[in-house]
C-alpha cells in the first residue's frame, strides 16, 4: 500500500489520503465466495468421513432446543389429507422458568441472564460454514425415482424430524379452476410428469412457465465444477425441487443478502400459494414482482448474492420479457387451499366454527395484536417487511453452531392462509409448531396472554 | 474500579457461555467448509485439521486483528489523556484494557501457529485519523474519535464473523467466537456516546438565549 508522499502540497495530499488510497478493507473472501483450496475429491472424502458428526452436532442442538417427540393434533389434518399437524410448545424452557414467569420479565432482564429460551434464537444451517440447499428425503428419494436426478449431498443431510415439515407432494389447487380442488393427483409434478398431468387444463403460457420451473439449472452446490457437494457433476437443480407442487416441502438453504458467511441465517423454503396477492417477495429484499424474483434468483446460482460465482458455474439467465413472465403467470395461479369456515373477507363464519375458534380469532384480532400485521382481508399479509427487534432478549455475537446470533432485521410479513400445511415457521424455521409461534410472539409483543387465549388462538389458526 | 470493569468484561464470554453450556459441543469451534483447508492440511480426523495451521483466512485475520488491536489500544490511551468528557476518557481507557488483552492472547495464538506478525506500526488509514486527532481537542476531538470507533468497531465485527466462518485453525476461531460479544458491546457504547456528543455539540454551537 503506497504511503501518502510528503512531497505533495498539504491539500492535495489530504485529498488523495482520505479517498480510498489509505483504506484497509476487510479480505474479499469475506464477500466473494473463493475457489476451493483443495482438489475435488480430497474434500469430498473428508465431507463424507465428517458427515456423521455434523448431522450429530446439529442434532445436539435441536434436542437441547425442542422437544421433538411426535404429537399430533387429533383429528386434524394438512390440507392434502396426507398428514398430521404437530401440536404442543416444543420450545424447551430454561431450568425454573415458565412461559408466565417469562412473561412477566423485561426484555433487559430476560438478556442480562442469558435465559431466553435458545429455541427462540436464531436457528443455525445443519452446516453453517458451507451452507447451501439441503433437500428432504422425501424429494430427494422422488426426483431420484421419478428423473434418476441425485439432490443428496456428501456432506449433510436434512435435519428436521419428518413430523415436522409439510406433506408429501402437497397438494395444488390453482386459481383459474377453483372447481377441480387439488389437481395433483398425488403426485410430485416434475419434467417427467408435468404435461400430461397439467395439458388441458393449463394454458400454453403456464404450461412453458411449469416447465422452466422444473428444468434443473446449475446452482452453487449442485453443478459440475469441482466446487461442488453433489457426488456426480451434477445438471443442478429446479426452482420447483424447494418449492415442490408449488408448495413447500421443508428444503432450506441461507438468505443471499448477508456476508460474511458465519452470519447468514437460515432461511426455510416459502409457499408459493397466494403470491398473486403478494407485493414483496424474498425475507428481506422486497423484491416487488415475481417476475423480478423469478429473474434474480436464476442470476445468483440460487440465493447466493454471488453473480460472480453463478457465472463461473454456469448462469441460467431466462429473458426477462418472455421467459420469466410466463414462470410467474404460472405461479401466480397457485391458490391457497379451501378454508371452509372463512367468509370471503378472512374472517370466521360464526355458523361454521367453534366457540374456541371464535375466541381465537377475538384474540387475534384485538389483544394479540395479530391482525395488526396479519390483516384478514389482505390474505392476512400487509405487504410489508417488519423488524420483531428479537434481540432486545438475547446478547448479539454469540456464536451457535457456527452461527453468529445476530439481530434479524426486518423481514416480510408471511401469509397465514393455509398455514398448518407449512411448518416449521418464521423465516429460519426456528418454530416448529404453531404453538411456538403463539409463544414467540406473545413474548416478542408482551402480550400476556393467558392459556386459554393461547390455545383459543391456536385453534383459530388451524382454521385459516 | 477500572480492575474490576477489566475482569467483569474478561468475564462478559464466560458469562453469556454459561448460559448456553448444556450442549457440549458449543465448547468446540462448528466444522469448516474442507474447501476451505488447502491440500497439505494435516488432520486429526477426516475433515478435521491439526491445531496449528493457519489458512489463507486464519493469516488474513491475524494481520487484520493484530493492526486493528494495536491502533485501539493507542487511541484508547490517547483518548484516556486528551478527551475532555469523562465518559469517553473511560471509553479510551477499556479500549485500551479490553484490546490489550484481547491482542496479547491473539498474539500468542499467532505465535502457535507460526505466522508472523506485521510490524509494529499504524497502518495508513490509521496514521490520517492520528494526525488529525492530535490536531483537534475538546468536543471536536471527543466527537471523531468516537466516530472514528464506531467504524473501527464495525469492521472488527465483520472480520471476526469471518474468521468464524472461513478460518481453519480450531482455537483462532475459538478466539473470534469469543470475543465478538465484546466487539459488540463496543460498539452499542460508541454509538450511543456518538449520540450524545452530537447533542453536546449542537448545543455548544448554538449561541446562547439573551
Amino acid at each position: 500500500m503506497r504511503s501518502c508522499s510528503p512531497t505533495l502540497s498539504p491539500l492535495l495530499g489530504a485529498l488523495l489520503c482520505a479517498v480510498g488510497a489509505s483504506a484497509a478493507p476487510l479480505p474479499p473472501d469475506a464477500s466473494y465466495r473463493p475457489l476451493p483450496a483443495a482438489p475435488f475429491d480430497q474434500v469430498k472424502a473428508d465431507d463424507e468421513a465428517q458427515k456423521t458428526e455434523v448431522m450429530q452436532r446439529q442434532r445436539n442442538l435441536l434436542e437441547e432446543r425442542f422437544d421433538l417427540s411426535d404429537q399430533p393434533i387429533p383429528n386434524i389434518l394438512m390440507s392434502g389429507g396426507r398428514k398430521p399437524v404437530q401440536g404442543g410448545v416444543r420450545v424447551k424452557l430454561p431450568t425454573g422458568l415458565s412461559w408466565d414467569s417469562l412473561a412477566n420479565m423485561s426484555p433487559d432482564e430476560i438478556r442480562e441472564r442469558g435465559v431466553l429460551p435458545k429455541g427462540l434464537m436464531p436457528l443455525p444451517h445443519v452446516k453453517q460454514a458451507t451452507g447451501g440447499q439441503v433437500f428432504p428425503d422425501e424429494e430427494i428419494d422422488e426426483i431420484a425415482r421419478q428423473e434418476q436426478r441425485n439432490l443428496r449431498r456428501f456432506d449433510v443431510d436434512f435435519d428436521l424430524p419428518d413430523q415436522f415439515t409439510p406433506e408429501f407432494p402437497a397438494p395444488i389447487f390453482l386459481t383459474t379452476h377453483p372447481e377441480l380442488g387439488d389437481v395433483s393427483r398425488g403426485q410430485l409434478v416434475t419434467i417427467k410428469n408435468y404435461y400430461e398431468l397439467f395439458v388441458g387444463i393449463l394454458t400454453p403460457v403456464q404450461l412453458e412457465g411449469m416447465r422452466l420451473l422444473l428444468t434443473p439449472f446449475p446452482q452453487e452446490e449442485f453443478n459440475q465444477t469441482e466446487d461442488r457437494k453433489s457426488a456426480d457433476q451434477s445438471l443442478g437443480v429446479a426452482c420447483l425441487d424447494c418449492h415442490a407442487n408449488f408448495h413447500t416441502n421443508g428444503a432450506f438453504h441461507q438468505t443471499p443478502d448477508v456476508r460474511p458467511q458465519a452470519a447468514r441465517f437460515r432461511l426455510d423454503t416459502v409457499s408459493l400459494r397466494g403470491l398473486f396477492n403478494q407485493q414483496i417477495h424474498g425475507s428481506k429484499r422486497s423484491l416487488r414482482s415475481v417476475e423480478d424474483f423469478t429473474q434474480f434468483e436464476q442470476r445468483t446460482a440460487y440465493f447466493n448474492g454471488d453473480q460472480v460465482s453463478a457465472q463461473r458455474k454456469g448462469v441460467n439467465l431466462p429473458n426477462r420479457f418472455d421467459q420469466v413472465p410466463m414462470m410467474a403467470q404460472m405461479q401466480n395461479i397457485i391458490d391457497f387451499p379451501p378454508a371452509p369456515k372463512l367468509d370471503p373477507t378472512g374472517h370466521l363464519n360464526p355458523a361454521k366454527a367453534t366457540p374456541e375458534e371464535l375466541a381465537g380469532e377475538q384474540v387475534f384480532m384485538g389483544k394479540g395484536r395479530c391482525s395488526s400485521c396479519h390483516i384478514p382481508e389482505t390474505a392476512f399479509m400487509d405487504n410489508n417487511m417488519h423488524d420483531l427487534q428479537l434481540e432486545r432478549f438475547y446478547k448479539v455475537g454469540q456464536t451457535q453452531n457456527g452461527l453468529v446470533m445476530l439481530p434479524d432485521g426486518p423481514i416480510k410479513t408471511l401469509t397465514l392462509r393455509g398455514i398448518k400445511d407449512s411448518p416449521p415457521y418464521l423465516h429460519d424455521g426456528r418454530l416448529l409448531t404453531l404453538a411456538d409461534t403463539v409463544e414467540y410472539f406473545n413474548l416478542v409483543l408482551g402480550l400476556k396472554l393467558s392459556q386459554p387465549e393461547k390455545d383459543n388462538l391456536v385453534a383459530y389458526l388451524l382454521t385459516l | 474500579m477500572t480492575r474490576s470493569i477489566w475482569i467483569w468484561l474478561g468475564a462478559l464470554p464466560a458469562f453469556a457461555c454459561a448460559s448456553l453450556a448444556q450442549n457440549a459441543d458449543q465448547g468446540k469451534p462448528a466444522p469448516g467448509n474442507p474447501a476451505g483447508s488447502p491440500a497439505d492440511t494435516r488432520e486429526v480426523a477426516p475433515g478435521v485439521p491439526a491445531l496449528g495451521q493457519a489458512n489463507v483466512a486464519d493469516r488474513a485475520f491475524i494481520r487484520a486483528a493484530t493492526l486493528g488491536g494495536r491502533a485501539e489500544v493507542q487511541f484508547g490511551k490517547l483518548a484516556e489523556t486528551k478527551a475532555s468528557s469523562e465518559a469517553v476518557k473511560n471509553f479510551g481507557r477499556q479500549m485500551a484494557r479490553d484490546h490489550g488483552a484481547a491482542t496479547d492472547r491473539l498474539f500468542s495464538l499467532a505465535g502457535r501457529l507460526s505466522v508472523a506478525l506485521p510490524p509494529d506500526q499504524l497502518d495508513p488509514e490509521h496514521k490520517i485519523l492520528r494526525s488529525r486527532l492530535d490536531a483537534e481537542d475538546g468536543i471536536k476531538f471527543n466527537k471523531d474519535y468516537i466516530d472514528a470507533q464506531i467504524g473501527d468497531h464495525q469492521k472488527t465485527a465483520q472480520l471476526f464473523e469471518y474468521e468464524i466462518g472461513s478460518g481453519q485453525d480450531a482455537q483462532l476461531k475459538a478466539f473470534a467466537s469469543d470475543q465478538l460479544p465484546v466487539i459488540f458491546e463496543h460498539l452499542r457504547m460508541a454509538r450511543v456516546l456518538s449520540d450524545a456528543l452530537a447533542i453536546q455539540m449542537m448545543a455548544a454551537a448554538s449561541p446562547p438565549q439573551k
